[in-house]
């Protein structure tokens, strides 16, 4: 037929199964995300910190294999023990475990602003301009657009944590030419990845239950923000005014030591000495003790459960493991002061499945906004 | 007839885009329908008539009044919106008493004339529901309720019946043909001709913020001479009526339409080709079974004017 | 068959949507009409699979539409009443993405939907993002976006809502061009019956959930024999005298004369006192009734 009809024709492809519907949702969501100039800054700048931690586990494969590149830089190194320094192999696990533990504290934080980019205007739009009819009328279930939308979530949250932890992962192992280390942190990895996969399911559900409760995409990223700012600082000021409360009768009973006994008048510059000495002693024993009642109460303080940033970080602090390695570094302290260093540099002490259960309530607290909200076409108009 | 609604060569500009364009027309008592394509400039119209907006240049006058910065007017002018803004938490009565209210009503004076207003519209049964869980057809209802509550002179309606099932339509329809007999003066705007055509032959078509037209239907109809009239002839011998047809001289075309068994003739002057019918169809043999012309409506009038 | 229903209940706590409904429809394009409350929506929703139904039983295009809902969706189209998009694309990518979520591939949505966007005229704009389109506009969208995937049944909820004779128009050419010549079956729910009249040869009436009536629209509107509708040039009391005077029953509508010449007699009587009375006819043509008038008959009498 020479002339070809240029009306309508019938088309006669296949359709795929129902199983990957949401894949087109959440295909169509990251292309529509990408878009945006704002997301790929923010991309960008969340693979800084990926950046620094490969120079850091490649300077640590450096050290181990004691090569002269690093010689420059040991004078810089000398904040740390000798002890490590001589035998860098057996702190291995524990250096590898605070890098990442530090770089996903940071990771955290651009997680947290990614979701903030690109959370809001996910359900929020679709309810603006009434686009639930053109979802429904398709073959698709409330789950699919749901796992759908949560796809483009975890797509850039992946983007953001998992993609750089795996390529900070490789150079190190890359700059180490040691495959031990492989046997030593694998678990470290795998961690890594399922403190990503946490963070989608709580942090992801939580913004879709969000973002279907308005219309306007702005009001639910202010909300998400006040949730995440309001609650770090309700936990944190809670907890300071709780442990300023100990500090103050700790700071009295050294005060009341100091001033318990009159002093005798030193002679000379010796005898000068030595009282400093003695008082700094005292006083270093006092600061010790009270760091170990500090560790021990940290077992059952609640108050940092309420920052949501918090619970995060504490679950990924019980996955990676992170105490185990702070109390192995505090063993090279001095004996007087172990307990103040991992005071200072250990996270809080509730057991983690208290986060654990308070993210499995929100997350359950989610899933029912979004049934409530997002209720089909099965409703009289 | 004395004109209640005047504008003298009103134009309405936004910026650079002109929404009305040295617009003069007088619209009489009665029903008028008011037409137009999409940005014609309809709600323009309305709006610089109910005095929300000011003319950039001339004078619209509503009962031999300027509209415009005279909230006094107000009280003679009723107008029932396109857009669906209401309380929503309110009852349908209580927000026809307090339109009633805010037209100047006491309080007594208002709950019986919003009750009259309910009860023309056929909304009594309902009216003491709160609007929020209205169908469409009751909220077009109360529009033109709380548009009729203080009794005015001059009413306007901006597309009343969309939405509407045809039961409902039939009653507001009713509701303004009473008003037009009643001789208040009635401003239809809409875009649905064959409603327009139900309820009145008088009409203005306007078209990118100009008049385009105005008057009766079918006067407006014969002053289109660009295209030729389309009358459509049913005979069972319909090849002997067109071969007699053609010698008419006015006659242009002839187009045969053997389904319906007829023909489609097109004429320059109606008038003559429909004097000589009679005769035409009392001829042996040439019994005319139907006559019509699908141009004798406004729906062809309004794509000929619109589309030239 | 299109599609049947038997029995079929459906009630929202106290109001009873759809009750005890049965209906068997043929394939074409088949009009749904009824007063607002009336159920249609509650059926279009069963069409598609979307509610569970109290009680009773039915199948779109032999699909049971209580075990096969997701079947039913990839062979139905649904152009929904209100404004409804995916904010933010341009036209293409929003039909292409509608095809993509009912399982079409991406190279296959993609070309059907620059295909289907030729076909309702928005070829020009498809570039463009959607919330600058105008009115007409979106309604096509709508429409294209619902026949991407190429459906045998396609579902229209007032489609000419809201648009100006010109957007109508353009929206029944498609509609009756896909029901007619391209062999879509179509469901027309609309209140704006010459619309319906004018694309679809079918209809259904409901009205409280029951069904008031239904057949093909040239025998719902019977021919009423020896009635005639004749509009003259004139006023036409004078005619209407001289066609009493003849043993004509006459009656005014609007400015049309209604005319029942007596038994024996066709219209010829009034040609004749046409030519007699020198009056110019305008208009004659056999009474029928309007659609509208079936339709009020109908829930009239319900």
């Amino acid at each position: 037929m020479p002339i070809f009809d240029q009306g309508y024709q019938h088309w006669s492809g296949t359709l795929s199964s129902h199983s990957m519907r949401w894949w087109a949702i959440t295909r169509h969501g990251v292309r529509v995300g990408l878009r945006s100039w704002i997301v790929r800054i923010a991309l960008l700048l969340s693979w800084i910190p990926a950046g620094f931690l490969a120079f850091f586990l490649s300077i640590w494969g450096l050290l181990e294999r004691k090569s002269e590149l690093v010689a420059p830089l040991l004078p810089l190194l000398g904040f740390l023990d000798p002890a490590v320094l001589e035998n860098p192999q057996n702190y291995r696990v524990e250096f590898w475990t605070l890098c990442f533990d530090q770089f996903l504290a940071f990771e955290l934080f651009f997680s947290m602003v990614m979701v903030l980019i690109i959370g809001p205007s996910l359900i929020s739009q679709d309810l603006r301009f009434n686009a639930m009819p053109l979802y429904f009328s398709r073959p698709m279930r409330r789950i699919d657009y749901f796992v759908g939308k949560l796809g483009i979530i975890a797509a850039f949250l992946g983007l953001v944590l998992v993609v750089p932890s795996l390529m900070a992962y490789v150079l190190g192992l890359l700059f180490s030419l040691d495959l031990t280390i492989l046997r030593d942190t694998l678990l470290l990895l795998l961690s890594c990845i399922a403190y990503g996969v946490v963070i989608v399911l709580s942090a992801g559900t939580l913004m879709l239950a969000l973002s279907s409760l308005s219309r306007n995409s702005r009001f639910v990223a202010l909300f998400w923000l006040g949730l995440w700012f309001v609650s770090s600082i309700v936990g944190a000021v809670l907890k300071t005014v709780d442990t300023e409360q100990r500090r103050h009768a700790h700071f009295r009973r050294v005060y009341e030591a100091e001033n318990a006994e009159p002093m005798a008048i030193p002679t000379n510059r010796d005898e000068q000495r030595q009282q400093q000495q003695a008082r700094r002693e005292q006083r270093r024993n006092i600061e010790e003790e009270f760091s170990a009642n500090e560790l021990k109460s940290a077992k059952s303080n609640w108050r940092p459960l309420l920052s949501y940033a918090g619970n995060l970080s504490r679950i990924g602090q019980a996955l990676l493991n992170t105490d185990a390695s702070w109390r192995r570094l505090a063993e090279s302290r001095p004996e007087n002061n172990r307990q103040r260093f991992m005071l200072e540099n250990m996270g809080p002490q509730y057991p983690w499945y208290w986060s654990a259960i308070t993210l499995a309530g929100l997350f359950g607290l989610s899933v029912v906004v979004l049934n409530f909200r997002i209720r089909s076409l099965d409703r009289l108009k | 007839m004395k004109p209640i609604v005047v504008f003298h060569e009103v134009s309405k500009w936004y910026g650079n885009v002109i929404g009305i364009n040295k617009l003069s027309i007088s619209i009489p008592a009665g029903v008028t329908g008011l037409l137009g394509p999409n940005g014609a400039g309809k709600s323009t119209l309305l709006q610089l008539a109910t005095g929300q907006l000011c003319p950039s240049q001339g004078s619209v006058r509503v009962l031999e009044q300027e509209v415009w910065n005279n909230p006094g007017l107000n009280r003679y002018i009723g107008l029932c919106p396109e857009q669906d803004a209401f309380y929503e938490w309110m009852t349908g009565l209580d927000f026809v008493q307090t339109c009633a209210r805010l037209s100047g009503m006491n309080q007594s004076a208002s709950k019986e004339a919003a009750e009259r207003a309910i009860y023309s519209v056929g909304m009594t049964k309902n009216s003491r529901r709160a609007i929020r869980g209205y169908s469409k057809g009751m909220r077009q209802r109360i529009k033109l309720a709380q548009a009729l509550v203080h009794d005015p002179e001059v009413l306007f309606l901006d597309e009343p019946l969309t939405g509407t099932d045809p039961v409902a339509r039939r009653d507001l329809m009713d509701i303004v043909l009473r008003l037009g007999a009643g001789g208040k003066s009635v401003l239809v705007s809409s875009h649905v001709l064959h409603e327009v055509q139900s309820l009145t032959p008088n009409i203005i078509l306007l078209n990118r913020g100009r008049l385009l037209a105005e008057g009766h239907v079918r006067q407006i109809r014969e002053l289109i001479d660009k295209h030729p009239h389309q009358i459509v002839l049913i005979c069972d011998e319909y090849r002997k009526l067109a071969g007699r047809v053609l010698a008419w001289d006015d006659v242009e075309s002839v187009r045969v339409m053997p389904r319906e068994r007829g023909v489609t003739v097109e004429t320059r002057s109606p008038d003559a080709f429909y004097q000589r019918l009679p005769a035409l169809a009392l001829e042996p043999g040439l019994a005319l079974n139907e006559v019509y012309s699908d141009d004798d409506n406004l729906e062809a009038v309004f794509k000929y004017l619109v589309n030239a | 068959m299109l599609f049947q229903l038997e029995n079929v209940t459906k009630t929202y706590g106290a109001v009873t949507a759809l009750n005890n409904l049965s209906v068997a429809v043929p394939s074409g394009a088949v009009g749904l009409l009824g007063p607002n409350g009336s159920g249609k929506t509650t059926m279009i929703r069963t069409l598609l699979g979307l509610i569970p139904v109290d009680t009773g039983s039915g199948s779109i295009l032999d699909l049971d539409f209580r075990s096969q809902q997701l079947n039913i969706r990839r062979l139905v189209g649904f152009a929904p009443e209100d404004e409804c998009l995916f904010p933010r694309v341009p036209s293409v990518e929003f039909v292409a993405y509608a095809g993509e979520l009912v399982g079409m591939s991406t190279k296959d949505a993609l070309q059907r939907s620059h295909e289907v966007l030729d076909y309702v005229g928005l070829g020009e704009a498809r570039y463009r993002q959607v919330e600058s389109y105008s009115t007409g506009m979106k309604q096509r969208l709508k429409l294209a976006s619902a026949i991407v995937h190429d459906p045998k049944l396609l579902i229209l909820d007032e489609p000419t809502n809201g648009m100006d004779p010109a957007g109508r128009d353009e929206i029944l050419q498609l509609a009756r061009d896909l029901a007619h010549n391209k062999g879509m079956s179509l469901v027309f729910s609309s209140h704006l019956l010459p619309d319906v009249e004018s694309v679809c040869e079918h209809v259904i009436v409901l009205g409280a959930g029951k069904l008031l009536a239904e057949g093909k629209i040239s025998e719902l509107k019977q021919v009423h024999r020896h009635r005639y509708e004749v509009r003259l040039k004139a006023e036409p009391g004078v005619f209407a005298g001289r066609l009493q005077a003849l043993g004509c029953l006459v009656d005014y509508r609007d400015d049309l004369l209604l005319v029942q010449v007596p038994d024996g007699e066709t219209q010829q009587m009034i040609w004749r006192a046409a030519a007699e009375n020198r009056e110019q006819i305008r208009s004659l043509r056999p009474q029928r009734s309007t659609l509208e008038e079936v339709f009020l008959k109908a829930v009239e009498h319900a």
